[in-house]
């Protein structure tokens, strides 16, 4: 749910918040799952292709963005797959979380 | 309980390996099945007690990173769900443990997730950091001892020692696991 905050009661100022707003949901959700010291490498690469049907060799790439960058973006798309690529990577202890895609 | 030949087996080196007809094995000795089944008894009993313990916390990860709302709605609607998912693999690891018959990968799934959460729970009581790979600090505990200070460095290397095994089982599983692939 969209929460809109009517910051004046000038139209063209409430239609630029809407717009905002409107921009931002638009946008797509992503799913990062973030670094970590105890899970291990050929897990994390396994889950990535068990989830998400990721061949090795991307799976491989994405875990090794994990390695080494801190993160990787393993989806992206609405807010409920989000929240359930999310969900199926906690069950496979993953640490993920979700965020609005940057502009 | 019958007797897998090799013909039977699609790769076998090591105590967990998949079958030709897609199943699974798990070849570990008495006492290594009595340990397993100790170790998920016991995160069973600590997930039932309370999931707030903070050795539990990287079991109930956040969702949202930079919005405490969101997240706190999302805990609210999934973390029971959650808990559930991992009492149920527990359940199924434990009687994957207690028996020597082939399984499929429904079984060997929820037995690589409770490996993996016993990992995390002990890693996180060990605070394995990506530095802590290797000898040194395990070193260092030993000789930091006498005393007190010589059960904790015990109880530690224990820990250490049960983190590595879990490790290299996991290691096994997933191997089996990719070979289904």
């Amino acid at each position: 749910m969209n929460e809109f905050t009517f910051a004046s009661s000038q139209p063209g100022q409430v239609q630029e918040i809407d717009q905002q707003d409107e921009t931002k949901s638009d946008r797509p959700w992503i799913v990062i799952v973030w670094n970590d010291p105890i899970n291990l490498m050929s897990y994390v690469t396994f889950v990535f292709q068990k989830l998400f049907g990721y061949s090795l060799e991307k799976a491989t790439e994405l875990m090794l963005d994990v390695h080494h960058k801190g993160r990787a973006v393993v989806s992206s798309g609405s807010r409920e797959r989000a929240e359930f690529d999310v969900y199926r990577l906690h069950e496979h202890g993953l640490w993920a979380t979700m965020e609005h895609e940057t502009l | 309980m019958g007797d897998n030949g090799t013909r039977d087996v699609v790769k076998k080196n090591g105590p967990i390996f998949r079958l030709k007809n897609g199943n699974y094995r798990i070849e570990l000795a008495d006492d290594h099945r009595q340990l397993l089944t100790q170790l998920v008894e016991q995160l069973r009993d600590s997930l039932t007690t309370t999931t707030d313990d903070a050795n539990l916390r990287r079991l109930f990860p956040t969702a949202y990173n930079n919005d405490a709302k969101k997240d706190a709605e999302y805990q609210r609607l999934m973390r029971d769900e959650l808990l559930e998912s991992r009492l149920a693999a527990i359940d199924v690891t434990i009687k994957v443990i207690a028996q020597d018959d082939e399984i499929n990968a429904e079984e060997i799934d929820a037995f690589a997730r409770s490996i993996n959460s016993l990992r995390l729970v002990l890693g996180t009581t060990l605070d394995i950091a990506e530095s802590d790979y290797g000898s040194q600090s395990d070193a260092q505990q030993s000789e930091n001892s006498d005393g007190d200070g010589a059960s904790r460095a015990d109880e530690y290397l224990i820990q250490k020692e049960l983190y590595e095994y879990l490790g290299w089982l996991l290691e096994w599983t997933v191997g089996a696991q990719s070979s289904g692939l």
